[in-house]
Formats: structure tokens, C-alpha cells, sequence
């Protein structure tokens, strides 16, 4: 099979923008424009977050689709499953709210939509190809790879800089 | 290949650009449509006015879904941050169009005190109107001496004085001036209205998004002054526009001849270029050209095209595309819409970008410091160097588009005023009244603005114009609104027939009869550069006074419907003082205030009567605007 | 090698997540789950859904939802565990049926805990919600009713409270403790929470307890408090926790002390046999005690620890909080973990209120490490800190974000490559 693609981040890349989030948020309503998502109710929400660690760390965090998925297995209602693809999706019709996901999700990525008293995470965009946080990212902070490309490229960037005596 | 062409439908609609864009694309050179790609998608805090720079604090961004932060540092509100942006765009805007305006009055100053020997009064007429406008003295004296005074008066309503703007307060209809009064929208000074924007919006000044937009509407009404000023002096200096007859795109561009784009926007320069080119021709022949050929780009291009038949090239977002041919020698630019870009296009073709202003150098160009007062000199050396480029290009391969569109241009409000005496020489503006009160022309519309790269070139404005004119709206545009139009044959007479409904098509053929032109006036009047906007507002202004109303109740309205630069906002906004429906056709930075929104889209109706109507979409924006034209025939009395 | 035989008594949780963690690790081993009710599995938590009628019983079901794909898992439903013959590795049934076994999970959970001293219990309209059979009863009940006492301030009575809310029942819950959810936190705690139910239209009646249930031909007709007040009513839920299924095994060959007890591996005291959920005696990773918990949750994690066991692969089951809840009652979202009952103790506790959000945050006494939290109102990033109490991590410079409840990811990651 395949691998699949995911979403890596390059933390040293990140400017703290937000363009990501608002991205997300934009490919997550119902209008699919900047301009038509402003005045959408329930208002769109981004389902990865930019954090920010004292004094000048700004970190993107994102759904993972764990391998053991804590979510999926803590979920009370059967509405958290797991793609063919590797996706973990949490369905909302089936989401009663319970937040369970959000207690136990060690990373703090799946969102509370308060008004529909849903669970919302990260789908990966299943309708583009590439995920819109990942086409908004300025910096290319965010990549879309598998896995082994991704590694292969730190490998690559790690080894060119120590040729260049730019580490240690 | 089907998906190509589809592509290049996406970045415009006009044949000779889509095969420059291929021919780019071929040779790996690098567009505006390609550093756009590069861009998207763009920053959506930026895309709705929800960031701001203006301290140090920052920068500061408010989430526009709430879930983050919903105040700026310093406690500035959405509302408050997308306001003072606003404002800042009004101000440069209204800094543009005046600077453009300074630099003639500087210019006609420097005629009237003998130190600037190219220039002339070329308009005795306009300068003797502008200066009883002013309340000038004229009897018994000298030309000089009325310029002289009347660059003072132009030069004086920069700063704060005893009077207001006098090219704000003298130049509308009484009814508008003391609206304009009463809402304190009567600018003291045009750099006072501009700097102080800049004060207001500084860190901890205004913090009232309603007081930071009447603040806003007032710099526009600066701008509008700055915009008659430019056009009143450029008049003066280098006459009134009148019907011409011309052509349009990059077919005018000669392989063989010695290709000069006049790129940029103020007269000055490029008067002074038009003329010394006939001394020039047999230096171009001793090269092996067979005359020297300008052609204009963007609002020098009106400006050349209206005074003198001089054709346009291209405009706004496919300035790249002129030289992407590789038959331009030189591109001599003064300020204003030049894309940086061009310098590295033409590393590829060897044209040589020539810049003039001490306020606009671009790395990479050849600068030559043009004075007025050392015009002539400095417009030959311009020319010596595209001499020398077409020396130099002479057996490399050029690609020119076989597309050329006949245009007749030159409708100055004197243009048209003088067309309709043909008709009727007392009342000349009745038959236009008349036609509209008939309904056989159902109201006005405005084309202005720019390209903007996210619209496919021209889309919108063709559009909205063919929905307009078979609606029998009559069509005037200024600016590269103006450019769109020629290109896609708006300006041609022999369109009248397919493009107009039959009482607009009645009208265009009895005024052009009446005029001895053997066919109609084109279905779209070419008004001028995009400072002459300030003749569809006079033009505005003398049928409301001769309908003895205000400029709101007129079905007249205005569309920057492909806007770019922040003069287009500024522009937009005294249309909106001036009391007009105005659309905008791609997304101003505003939506992230629903309060900014409601104000310049609804609420502002009750002070000014304008109101701006912003729909990307061209065809609905073209309903609405007819809505807002039927509407106000109905305020009117008129079916 | 013969493929194994693994069995599993109960298909709750617990049962259906060690069956499908086996087949994950084990594709050509039999497994065969038994349950003693006549429902397929299900998801429990959601049967005030069918009290409320807000889901239908077939949206319930456990087996093609979630991360309950697996293939290959025979169900064998009314049946009843009797006994297991651990020297012949067999198990016995109800219906008679000898069941061989090379590994056996007990995961047969936990029923309603009914005090004693109350009287009435026979009547109609007595529910102790527990399976989905007691919610479809409980759902028709509710058409005769237009008063509702609920005995007990858990979570469970709540949610069912709010169904029967939902259904236009009148509700009156009676609780003996000072204030609601005292199993989750203090009544000071509880402030927030006891508005949002006060004004859902929740009657809540704290420091009583019911003596006597009334009733007749038509079911229950009241309540008579102890301190003498009757409350007339139709309908009456029993939520004051549970006990685990303990009676059927032989408490001389299995170690039993409240519940099975097993090693870290899950493993019970004989050889083959885990067992894993309500049933099972598990311990808090922060105190180390023994504790019996009744959570889904806990119940999937134990489960599925066991089910890796049970197929090879040895795997350490880490406990679970005596307290781990989150859910949302009356527009008010909770989250509570770990250590929350500090009064009297020498826990250094942080507590923090507004209008609408209220949170308690509980470090050892020297204050080094996080052992309890309490979120009401807001919940946002819980999970990290679930793993900052399990992990027993020194929170060292990330108290102060701990502590105003600005913890996220980020300093987690952060403090990992500094340290």
C-alpha cells in the first residue's frame, strides 16, 4: 500500500503568522471563501492552532492522526474512526459533545464548536490535495509528505549543514 | 492545449496579452500572474483589514472568527483597525493624485516665470475659466501673470489657510458644496486632509471607526480637488482633449520603427517627449528605423492618447506584456502603477526601462533626471537611448500580436459639451438631459480603476459594460477602466450596433451625425487619464445644475470594477462624497469590520446619497447597479 | 502452530475492545465473545439517548463504528458465564455449554449499586439505568410521567435527569451529599455547574435521601424523603454508583477483592485468565492504591491492554485516575482528573473562578508535580494535562502556564528539547 502523506512541521520555520489557521477555517465552511466564511453561523473554526513559547518560539500545532488514536478508542459514542488513508475522523453526526476526545488528547488539538456542541479536529482536507493549512503556510513551515520523504529530507538538511560547519 | 487556453482565459481576456503570457511562459520569464500564484493563498488578516503595523507594539492581527485575539495590543477593536487602514489608503491615494497635481502647478509656475521654456498656456480659454472659477482677476492681464496666480492658488490649497480646498469648494454644484459643509467633509488643506490621517492614525489617536471614516470621506474630497486640480492645469498647459481618433493594443507596436512606451501618468514628461520626437525621426532612420513610434501604457497613455491620437499599447496588469514582445526600445516611466517587475522582463529583451523622477527610481533602470526646466534636453537624451536599443535589437526576432482596435477617444466634459451644441447650441446639455429623461438613455455609468491580477484582465469591465450599454446606460471611462474597453473594440463607432440598446444607439448616432462624423460617437467615451475622473464628476455636476438638483438624486453611478492601487480607493471614496452608487469589484480590506461594512455600503447613503457596493461578481454587480440607476429615475420622477 | 482460542465473558467495553486488539494482533485466532444480554453491544454511555429519544437504539450499536471494525468475532448473546474449570481451561455456561479456552478474559463490568434501607424498590417505574433494555423501559415510562425523582447527584443520574428534562418531565434529584457530582468535586467546586442545573429547570434537593418509594397498581407514586417530605412522582432512577460482577467466579480460586485483581499485565491470579474493565481491580497511577472505576473509557484502555496480553504481545496496563470524567451538563462543559478532593489535605491547590469559567488545579505539597484537575466551563487542552498528572512530569517552568491554564503543546515540546 501506499504511504500516506502527512503533516509535518518545521518548527524553526514557523513566523507566527496565522495564515494557516485562518486557511483552515476558510476550507472548513460552508462558503469556501475568505469573504463568504466572515459572516457564516456557526462560525468557521481552524482545527490546528499557533501557540507560542516564550521568548521567540512560535509553534504550530496539528492533529497527528496517532497511530493508537486515544481519541478514537476514548470516544463514548462511535463517532471517531480511522480512514483507509490513515485518517482519523470524527463524525458529527455521531459526536454528542461529550468532550471525552478532549481529555484525552495529548496534544490539545480537537476543538470544542460550543454552538453546534460538537468535537471538530483536523480531516486533512479530504476534498484537495493538498491541505489548506499546508498551502497557506508562507514560510513552508508546514509540509505535506510521507513519512519517509520527510525524514529523508532532514537527513538530507541535517548533513548539508554540518558539510557547511553551520551546526555545533 | 484546451487547458492552456483555459489558463490564459484565467489571466485575461484579451487575445494579444494570452499569447504574450505564452511566449513568456516559453521563454521562462517570470509575470505578474506568476509571483500571483506564488502569493496565494494571501493573508487572510491582511485580505480583511485586520492587521495593522502602525506601532511598534505590533504587529497585530485580530482573528476574524473570534478565536483569537479581538482586540489589537494597544485595545484598538476591529472596527477601530480596519478603519484606520482605510483611512491610510484615502490618504495615499489622495498624496498620488496631488502629487501629480503639484507637479503641474510647479510646472505651470515655472512656464509663468519664464524658467521652464518647453512649456506653454497651450488652453488661454481653460486658464481664464479656472482662474474666474477661483476668483482670479483676468481682466487686462497677461497670460503669465493669470498662470502665475492661478499655480499660487493650486499651490496655496495644499496647506491650511484662510480658505478651504478651493478646488473642492468652488468646483461642485451649491447643493453639494453644502452638504459637503454640513457634514465637515470641506477639506482645510489636501496635505493637511492627508497628514492628517497619518496624525489620526497614529498609535492613540482616533479611536472612533465613525469619526475615522468621515475623516476618510473628507481626505477623499481632497483627493477629488487634487484629481480637478490635475486635469484643470494639465488642460491649461497642454489643452483640452478633443475627439480623436486612434488604436489600441500591442499590435501598435512596429517591428521596424523605434518603439517608445510612455509608461506612467503625468503629461509632463510625456508632452514634452511627443513633441521633440519629430526631431528625432531622421536620427532613428540613420539607425535603420523607419520613424520613431510611441505608443502609451497605462494613464500616460490617455493622456497622450487624448491630446494627441498617440495609441495605447497595453495597460495596468500586462505593462510586462509590452515588453515581453521585445519590440519596446524603451520604456520611459515617471511615478505611479509601474510594476518593479518590468526591470527584470526587460533583462530578457534588452528594452531599456528609463526612469525620470527623483521620487520613483527602480534598481536596475537607467535614470535620466528630468526637469522641467531642462526638458527638452533630458526628452532628447530619452530618445537617443531607444536609438540606441533599436540599434541593438535591430535583427533580433520580436513576436508583436496582430491585435489593434480603432478607438475614438478625447470626450473632455468640453468634448462632449461642444458634440451635444451640435444638436442644441443654446442648451447643449438638454439633449443629454432630455435623452435621459425619455429613458431612451437610462442613466450613466463610469468605468475607472485599474487591472487587478486576481480578476482575468478586463473581465469585469467587459462584462458590465456590454450588460450596460445594451441596457441603454451610457458609458464613460478614464483610466486603465478606459484601457480595458478600447482594447476589447468599446471605443470603436462601428460597434455602436452591436453593443448599445436602441436608445442609447439613437443618441450616440444623432450627436455624431450632428457633429459631421459620419457615424455615431463610440458606445463608450473615452474621458481621460485616471486624475480626469474629476471630468465624470464635473460632467455629474453640470447636469445636476442643469436639472437644478443634487449630484445623489442623478442615476449616474461609477464602477472601479478591476481596482488596484490605493488611488483607486480614494477615488472610490469622493464618488461616495459625490453622492454616487460606486462599485468595486474585487474585495476592499474592510470585511473584517461588520461595522466599516455597514457604514461604507449602507449607512454613508444618508450622508452623502453614495454608497459603495461591493460584488466580485461582474454580473451581478452590473444588476445592481442598474437597480441604483432605476432607483434614482424613480426618485426623479422619471420612469 | 494451532491457532489459539481466546474467550471473553461480557461484551461491554472492556470485553469488545480486548476482542478487537486481539484480532488486531492475532488475524487467525478464534474469538468468541459472551454476553448476557439479549442486545448486541452497544455503546452504554449513550443511553440516556434512548431515555430522551434524541438517538435510536440502531444508532447505539458498538460493531462497525469507531475502531470496532474487525472482522471474525463470534458473539454469543443471552448467554451467562457460570464458572470457569481453570485446570481444564474451560468455561462453563448457563445453557450448559463447556467452552474451551487457551485464554480467557473476565470483562463482565459492573451493575447498579442499590443501597439498602430503602423500600419500595418492587414498584413500576423504578429504574436503575444500565442497559439498553432499562433505557427502552425507562423510555416508555416517561410517556406516563410528569414527575421524575432521581436518587443521586452523579453524573450518571444527571445525564438521565436531562433526558427526562428533555422529555418535559418534571425533575427532582435527591442528593445526600452537600452538593452534586461530590464524586468529582468539592462543593466549592461545584458552584457553577449548580447554576447551570438550577437554571435548566433542575430541582435539586442536597443533604437528603430517600427512605420509602410509594406506589401502587399504576407503578410509583411518590417519594417519602427521610426527613419526612413526599415528593409525588411516576418515575424513579437509582444512580448511586456500581459494583462489579464479581458473584459467578469462585473467590477461593481467583483472587477477588472487591474485584478481580490482576497484575500490571492485566492478568488475574490463575494462569490464562485477565480480566479488564469494571470488573477488574486496577491502581491510580498517582497514589498507587487499588481502585474499581466504572468508565467506559478506562474500560476501552484496560481492554485493550489485555487483548495485546491475551495475543502475545506483552504490554503494561498504566491505571487509570480514580477520578477521570469530562462531559457537558446544562451548556456547562466539564473536565475532572486525578486528585480533586484536596479539603483537609496538604495538596497545594490553585483555584481560579469568573463568570462562566471556573478551574482547580492541584500539585503535590511541595508543589512540584501536578496530581489533579478540575476544569468547569472551559476544558481547553485537558488532555495535556491528563498527561502531565500521568506522567508524574516536574512541571518545574511550566507551573505558571499550568496554573492560568495556558498550557498547550507547545511548552510541552519545548521543554522536552531543552531538557
Amino acid at each position: 500500500m501506499n504511504q500516506p502523506k502527512e503533516i509535518f512541521v518545521r518548527i524553526d520555520r514557523c513566523m507566527g503568522c496565522h495564515s494557516c489557521e485562518v486557511a483552515c477555517a476558510v476550507a472548513h465552511s460552508a462558503g469556501q471563501s475568505l469573504y463568504a466564511a466572515l459572516s457564516e453561523t456557526p462560525t468557521p473554526k481552524p482545527r490546528l492552532y499557533v501557540e507560542w513559547v516564550a521568548p521567540d518560539t512560535a509553534v504550530p500545532i496539528v492533529c497527528r492522526h496517532c497511530e493508537d488514536a486515544p481519541c478514537m478508542h476514548a470516544c463514548i459514542a462511535g463517532a471517531i474512526s480511522r480512514t483507509p488513508g490513515g485518517v482519523v475522523m470524527t463524525d458529527k453526526d455521531k459526536c454528542i459533545g461529550c468532550w471525552t476526545c478532549v481529555m484525552v488528547c495529548p496534544y490539545g488539538v480537537i476543538g470544542r464548536h460550543l454552538e453546534e456542541h460538537k468535537a471538530y479536529r483536523c480531516d486533512r482536507c479530504p476534498d484537495r490535495e493538498v491541505p489548506a493549512c499546508v498551502d497557506a503556510c508562507p514560510v513552508k513551515s508546514l509540509v505535506y509528505q510521507t513519512a519517509t520523504a520527510f525524514s529523508r529530507g532532514k537527513r538530507r538538511t541535517a548533513s548539508h549543514e554540518l558539510q557547511s560547519g553551520q551546526k555545533g | 492545449m484546451v487547458m492552456q487556453k483555459e489558463e490564459a482565459m484565467d489571466k485575461s481576456r484579451d487575445p494579444a496579452v494570452q499569447q504574450m503570457i505564452a511566449r513568456a511562459e516559453a521563454q521562462n520569464v517570470t509575470t505578474v500572474w506568476d509571483r500571483y500564484a506564488a502569493m496565494t493563498p494571501q493573508c487572510g488578516f491582511g485580505d480583511t483589514g485586520l492587521c495593522c503595523r502602525h506601532c511598534l507594539q505590533g504587529p497585530c492581527r485580530i482573528d476574524p472568527f473570534g478565536e483569537g485575539p479581538r482586540e489589537g495590543i494597544c485595545g484598538a477593536s476591529a472596527d477601530v483597525m480596519v478603519a484606520r487602514g482605510l483611512d491610510r489608503a484615502i490618504a495615499a491615494g489622495t498624496a498620488a493624485h496631488s502629487g501629480h497635481a503639484r507637479h503641474l502647478a510647479h510646472t505651470l509656475k515655472k512656464m509663468a516665470m519664464g524658467k521652464a521654456e518647453a512649456y506653454a498656456v497651450k488652453e488661454p480659454g481653460k486658464l481664464e475659466a479656472v482662474a474666474a472659477r477661483l476668483g482670479i482677476p483676468t481682466e487686462g492681464r497677461q497670460e503669465r501673470e493669470i498662470a502665475l496666480d492661478v499655480a499660487d492658488a493650486a499651490l496655496a490649497d495644499f496647506h491650511e489657510k484662510d480658505t478651504p480646498v478651493l478646488w473642492a469648494a468652488t468646483v461642485v454644484n451649491p447643493e453639494r458644496a453644502k452638504v459637503l459643509a454640513d457634514l465637515n467633509l470641506v477639506p482645510k488643506g489636501i496635505d493637511h486632509e492627508v497628514s492628517e490621517i497619518m496624525h489620526r492614525t497614529l498609535y492613540g489617536v482616533d479611536a472612533d471607526p465613525v469619526n475615522l471614516l468621515l475623516a476618510g470621506l473628507r481626505c477623499g474630497v481632497a483627493d477629488l480637488a487634487g484629481c480637478w486640480m490635475g486635469t484643470d492645469l494639465a488642460d491649461i498647459l497642454f489643452g483640452i482633449p478633443r475627439p480623436t481618433v486612434s488604436s489600441a493594443n500591442l499590435g501598435t507596436l512596429r517591428a521596424d520603427a523605434v518603439n517608445i512606451a510612455l509608461h506612467g501618468h503625468n503629461p509632463v514628461l510625456s508632452e514634452i517627449l511627443v513633441g521633440a520626437v519629430g526631431a528625432k525621426e531622421e536620427a532613428a532612420r540613420a539607425a535603420g528605423a523607419t520613424g520613431i513610434n510611441l505608443v502609451g501604457i497605462c494613464c500616460t497613455g490617455n493622456e497622450v492618447m487624448m491630446r494627441h491620437g498617440i495609441p495605447a499599447c497595453t495597460h495596468s496588469v500586462s505593462q510586462e506584456m509590452a515588453i515581453m514582445t521585445g519590440a519596446v526600445d524603451a520604456m520611459v516611466v515617471d511615478y505611479q502603477c509601474i510594476m518593479p517587475s518590468v526591470v527584470n522582463v526587460a533583462e530578457c529583451t534588452g528594452t531599456r526601462i528609463i526612469t525620470t523622477m527623483d521620487i520613483a527610481k527602480i534598481t536596475g533602470a537607467t535614470h535620466v533626471d528630468f526637469s522641467e526646466e531642462a526638458a527638452a534636453a533630458k526628452a532628447h537624451e530619452i530618445i537617443d537611448q531607444a536609438i540606441d536599443q533599436f540599434r541593438r535589437r535591430r535583427n533580433t526576432p520580436v513576436e508583436i500580436p496582430a491585435v489593434k482596435t480603432p478607438v475614438v477617444a478625447g470626450f473632455s466634459v468640453e468634448a462632449i459639451v461642444a458634440a451635444l451644441s451640435g444638436i442644441d447650441a443654446e442648451q447643449p446639455l438638454k439633449p443629454l438631459v432630455d435623452s435621459i429623461k425619455s429613458g431612451a438613455i437610462r442613466g450613466v455609468c463610469l468605468f475607472a480603476g485599474c487591472n487587478n491580477v486576481k480578476v482575468p484582465q478586463d473581465r469585469n469591465f467587459v462584462r458590465m459594460a456590454r450588460r450596460l450599454l445594451r441596457e441603454n446606460v451610457l458609458v464613460v471611462a478614464t483610466g486603465c477602466g478606459a484601457g480595458a474597453l478600447m482594447r476589447h473594440g468599446f471605443m470603436d463607432p462601428a460597434n455602436v450596433e452591436a453593443l448599445c440598446g436602441d436608445g442609447l444607439k439613437a443618441v450616440l448616432t444623432a450627436v455624431g451625425l450632428a457633429n459631421d462624423l459620419g457615424g455615431p460617437l463610440p458606445p463608450v467615451l473615452h474621458m481621460g487619464s485616471c486624475v480626469d475622473n474629476s471630468r465624470a464628476v464635473a460632467l455629474t455636476v453640470a447636469v445636476a445644475q442643469y436639472l437644478g438638483v443634487d449630484t445623489h438624486q442623478l442615476p449616474i453611478v461609477a464602477s472601479a470594477a478591476e481596482a488596484v492601487s490605493e488611488k483607486a480607493v480614494s477615488i472610490g471614496v469622493y464618488a461616495v462624497a459625490a453622492g454616487l452608487p460606486t462599485h468595486v469589484g474585487v474585495m476592499l480590506p474592510v470585511l473584517g469590520s461588520r461595522l466599516v461594512t455597514r457604514v461604507l455600503t449602507d449607512k454613508v447613503k444618508d450622508l452623502t446619497g453614495g454608497y459603495f457596493i461591493v460584488d466580485l461578481d461582474p454580473d451581478s454587480a452590473a444588476d445592481k447597479l442598474l437597480a441604483a440607476i432605476d432607483e434614482r429615475r424613480r426618485g426623479l420622477g422619471l420612469g | 502452530m494451532e491457532s489459539r482460542r481466546y474467550v471473553i465473558v461480557g461484551g461491554s467495553a472492556a470485553g469488545m475492545a480486548a476482542a478487537v486488539a486481539i484480532r488486531d494482533h492475532d488475524p487467525h485466532g478464534s474469538v468468541r465473545v459472551l454476553s448476557d444480554e439479549a442486545d448486541a453491544p452497544y455503546f452504554r454511555p449513550l443511553i440516556p439517548f434512548v431515555v430522551s429519544r434524541k438517538k435510536s437504539v440502531a444508532d447505539m450499536f458498538l460493531r462497525g463504528r469507531g475502531p470496532y471494525r474487525a472482522q471474525g468475532i463470534e458473539l454469543s448473546l443471552g448467554v451467562r458465564a457460570e464458572r470457569i474449570d481453570s485446570p481444564a481451561r474451560r468455561l462453563v455456561t448457563d445453557h450448559g455449554e463447556t467452552i474451551p479456552y487457551d485464554r480467557l478474559l473476565i470483562a463482565t463490568g459492573s451493575r447498579p449499586n442499590i443501597p439498602a434501607g430503602i423500600s419500595g424498590l418492587e414498584h413500576q417505574g423504578v429504574f436503575a439505568l444500565r442497559t439498553l433494555e432499562d433505557a427502552r423501559q425507562a423510555a416508555r415510562r416517561a410517556e406516563e410521567t410528569t414527575r421524575a425523582v432521581m436518587l443521586g447527584g452523579g453524573l450518571l443520574n444527571l445525564k438521565a435527569a436531562f433526558a427526562l428534562l428533555e422529555r418535559g418531565i418534571e425533575v427532582t434529584l435527591v442528593v445526600y451529599s452537600a452538593e452534586v457530582l461530590s464524586q468529582l468535586m468539592e462543593p466549592a467546586d461545584a458552584l457553577l455547574i449548580r447554576r447551570a442545573l438550577d437554571q435548566a429547570g433542575l430541582r435539586i434537593l442536597t443533604g437528603c435521601s430517600a427512605g420509602h418509594i410509594l406506589g401502587g397498581d399504576r407503578g410509583v407514586s411518590g417519594v417519602v424523603l427521610d426527613d419526612g417530605r413526599e415528593l409525588p412522582c411516576q418515575m424513579v432512577c437509582i444512580g448511586k454508583g456500581v459494583r462489579p460482577n464479581t458473584e459467578w467466579l469462585d473467590a477461593g480460586a481467583i483472587k477477588v477483592d472487591r474485584g478481580v485483581v490482576v497484575d500490571k499485565h492485566t492478568h488475574a491470579s490463575i494462569p490464562d485468565v485477565y480480566a479488564a474493565g469494571d470488573v477488574a481491580v486496577t491502581y491510580d497511577p498517582i497514589t498507587g492504591a487499588p481502585i474499581i472505576t466504572g468508565l467506559w473509557t478506562n474500560a476501552v484502555e484496560m481492554g485493550r491492554c489485555a487483548g495485546a496480553n491475551m495475543a502475545g504481545y506483552p504490554s503494561v496496563y498504566g491505571g487509570t485516575f480514580g477520578v477521570l470524567n469530562a462531559t457537558q451538563v446544562a451548556r456547562m462543559p466539564f473536565v475532572s482528573m486525578g486528585i480533586v478532593h484536596t479539603a483537609g489535605t496538604e495538596y497545594e491547590t490553585w483555584c481560579r473562578g469568573s463568570a462562566d469559567a471556573y478551574r482547580k488545579l492541584v500539585f503535590t505539597p511541595d508543589g512540584d508535580r501536578l496530581v489533579g484537575a478540575l476544569f468547569v466551563g472551559d476544558i481547553t487542552n485537558a488532555g495535556l494535562y491528563r498527561l502531565v498528572i500521568r506522567e508524574r512530569m516536574q512541571v518545574g517552568g511550566m507551573k505558571r502556564q499550568l496554573v492560568d491554564h495556558r498550557l498547550h503543546y507547545g511548552h510541552l515540546l519545548c521543554a522536552r528539547d531543552r531538557g
